[in-house]
């Protein structure tokens, strides 16, 4: 009886693409989760090192570096990426004396931006290109969490501190243009 | 916090990811961790205490050499009941791209992935062609370390994710404190070579041209050898009156490999290329070493630029032999480059590593469920 065949074979295609669909609704949901919770992990270590940045300041009596770090522990949402630059930018112009403590904690600090903002970029790439998938868009499987965006800073890596020795990679700045999005 | 390494390579045969591992998890486990290393090994293989042994291992060729790994229904099984029964906060494999363990472990697990790239790979382009078969194992890797400049741009550029790049550590301790070889360097003088010195990347044709021309003027001069190999392979390109100044000592285990180093006047690498990091190169500083090495970026780059190490145009087999000269007759020179890469292989150092490697966990940890680790900033 070939129609049979014909139904066992559209049901067996159909089961096939069920699970598909469901792997692929849980893969969009696992990735937003992921992008999300590395979105509150890089805010929290922005505003640690904006918090230990501002002890320097005061400690050392930098106006100009503890107003940056006010700023971007108050910054509203959409002035976030230029109040994190700046500080960056005010963070490079300070000499550091790397046998103070706070300094020492400020370098941590900055160091687990680098990588927080590593990862998180990454996931949002993951995120973003879990939404341009045919099935994703057709039948809106992402239509439930907000679309993940990229927090846009420069690359805020401090220079490592104590220099044990002349380091012997490339120096931070210049890895980072190939990290571009 | 509780640790899973994954090694995509047999520990029975030494190599540079097998020692990256177990120096990792020693560093890890030196720093108040719990380690558990996952491995393709026999049976009756013995292992250090932390490593567990995922079965039999088959030679397979992969990115230009053999590479000993297990893979297939049993080693899947293996792997799960591994990440069952180790409940750890973070897994960490290495080369999750090739078809090995390492694979298998990021597509069996959730939650924290830390993935460590070594090679830089030259099939690249085969793997760029892969990526929308790989992308859901890629995805399930929350952060990726690369142990090298290379290592990251075949990432960012085949791949499309970033990578942190965290240089290979070395146990400067271990060799910084092995004794030389009885009777070595001796008077007139000792160059040194470790590798497989069969393999056309390694170079050491170029040495060996550069040593008996060498040889014909000093002659005090000798060569010492430690890699895989065949005997007769090295001593049938030598001429004969010369055989008795080579010494070979064929594979040597990790204690030796430190006392070849320490017994040498200048350490050789005359790689040609496919070199990402340069890991012997920073064994050799660690053991005080004068090195003289090809100018490949990853050699230029560990070596300060020249600075911690004489270097000379890759493949060029008059530089070499002239720059050994050089280095043979001035004495002071060699103190002032190996005193210069006893500093910078501070960098290089396990503890000093691991710690970076921890802050990568603590990320992953973070981008995976949330929480913001409340660890001391070290």
């Amino acid at each position: 009886m070939p129609g049979m065949w014909w139904v066992v074979g559209v049901v067996v295609l159909a089961a096939i693409f069920s699970a598909y669909l469901g792997w692929t609704a849980q893969r969009v949901e696992r990735l937003h989760t992921r992008a999300r919770s590395a979105e509150r992990a890089l805010d929290a270590h922005l505003l640690r090192r904006a918090a230990a940045a501002a002890v320097v300041a005061e400690q050392a009596e930098v106006v100009e570096l503890y107003a940056a770090a006010r700023l971007a522990l108050d910054a509203d949402p959409g002035e976030r990426e230029s109040a994190e630059n700046d500080l960056t930018r005010q963070l490079r112009a300070v000499v550091l004396d790397p046998t103070d403590p706070a300094v020492r904690t400020l370098i941590a600090t900055s160091r687990r931006v680098v990588l927080a903002r590593q990862v998180h970029t990454d996931l949002v790439r993951d995120a973003l290109s879990a939404r341009r998938r045919v099935f994703v868009r057709l039948l809106r499987l992402a239509r439930r969490y907000p679309r993940p965006s990229y927090f846009d800073i420069v690359e805020p890596a401090l220079p490592d501190l104590p220099p044990p020795v002349p380091v012997p990679a490339a120096p931070p700045e210049d890895v980072l243009p190939a990290q571009a999005l | 916090m509780r640790i899973g390494i994954v090694s995509p390579y047999s520990f029975d045969v030494p190599g540079g990811v097998q020692n990256h591992i177990m120096d990792l998890a020693e560093a890890l486990l030196e720093l108040g961790h719990e380690v558990s290393v996952l491995a393709p090994a026999d049976d009756d293989a013995e292992l250090p205490a932390y490593v567990v042994s995922a079965g039999r291992a088959v030679p397979l060729p992969y990115n230009g050499s053999v590479a000993r790994i297990s893979f297939g229904p049993l080693s899947t099984a293996r792997v799960r009941r591994w990440l069952k029964q180790g409940e750890f906060d973070v897994l960490h494999v290495h080369e999750p791209l090739s078809p090995s363990l390492s694979f298998l472990a990021v597509l069996s697990a959730r939650g924290p992935v830390v993935a460590t790239f070594h090679t830089a790979m030259t099939r690249s382009r085969a793997l760029s062609g892969l990526q929308n078969f790989l992308q859901p194992a890629l995805e399930k890797i929350t952060a990726r370390i690369a142990v090298s400049e290379l290592a990251r741009k075949v990432q960012v550029e085949h791949l499309g994710g970033g990578a942190v790049e965290i240089p290979n550590g070395v146990a400067v301790r271990k060799f910084a404190s092995a004794q030389p070889l009885p009777g070595w360097p001796g008077e007139g003088g000792a160059l040194g070579f470790l590798g497989r010195f069969t393999e056309p990347r390694k170079g050491f044709p170029l040495l060996r041209t550069a040593f008996v021309s060498l040889a014909r003027q000093r002659p005090g001069l000798r060569l010492l050898v430690a890699g895989p190999g065949d005997r007769a392979d090295l001593y049938d390109d030598i001429p004969a009156d010369l055989h008795d100044r080579v010494e070979f000592l064929g594979l040597v285990s990790e204690p030796d490999k430190a006392r070849m180093l320490r017994s040498v006047d200048v350490y050789v690498a005359p790689n040609t290329g496919g070199e990402s990091f340069g890991m012997i190169l920073t064994e050799a500083m660690a053991a005080g070493a004068t090195i003289a090495a090809s100018d490949l970026d990853a050699f230029r780059r560990v070596l300060d630029g020249g600075r911690a190490g004489a270097l000379f145009p890759n493949g060029d087999q008059a530089s070499l032999a002239r720059l050994l000269g050089e280095l043979l007759d001035d004495p002071r020179r060699r103190a002032d480059l190996a005193s210069c890469a006893r500093l910078a292989v501070g960098a290089f150092d396990w503890p000093s590593v691991a710690n970076r490697v921890l802050e990568v966990y603590a990320t992953a940890i973070e981008a995976t469920d949330g929480r913001v680790f409340d660890e001391e900033w070290s």
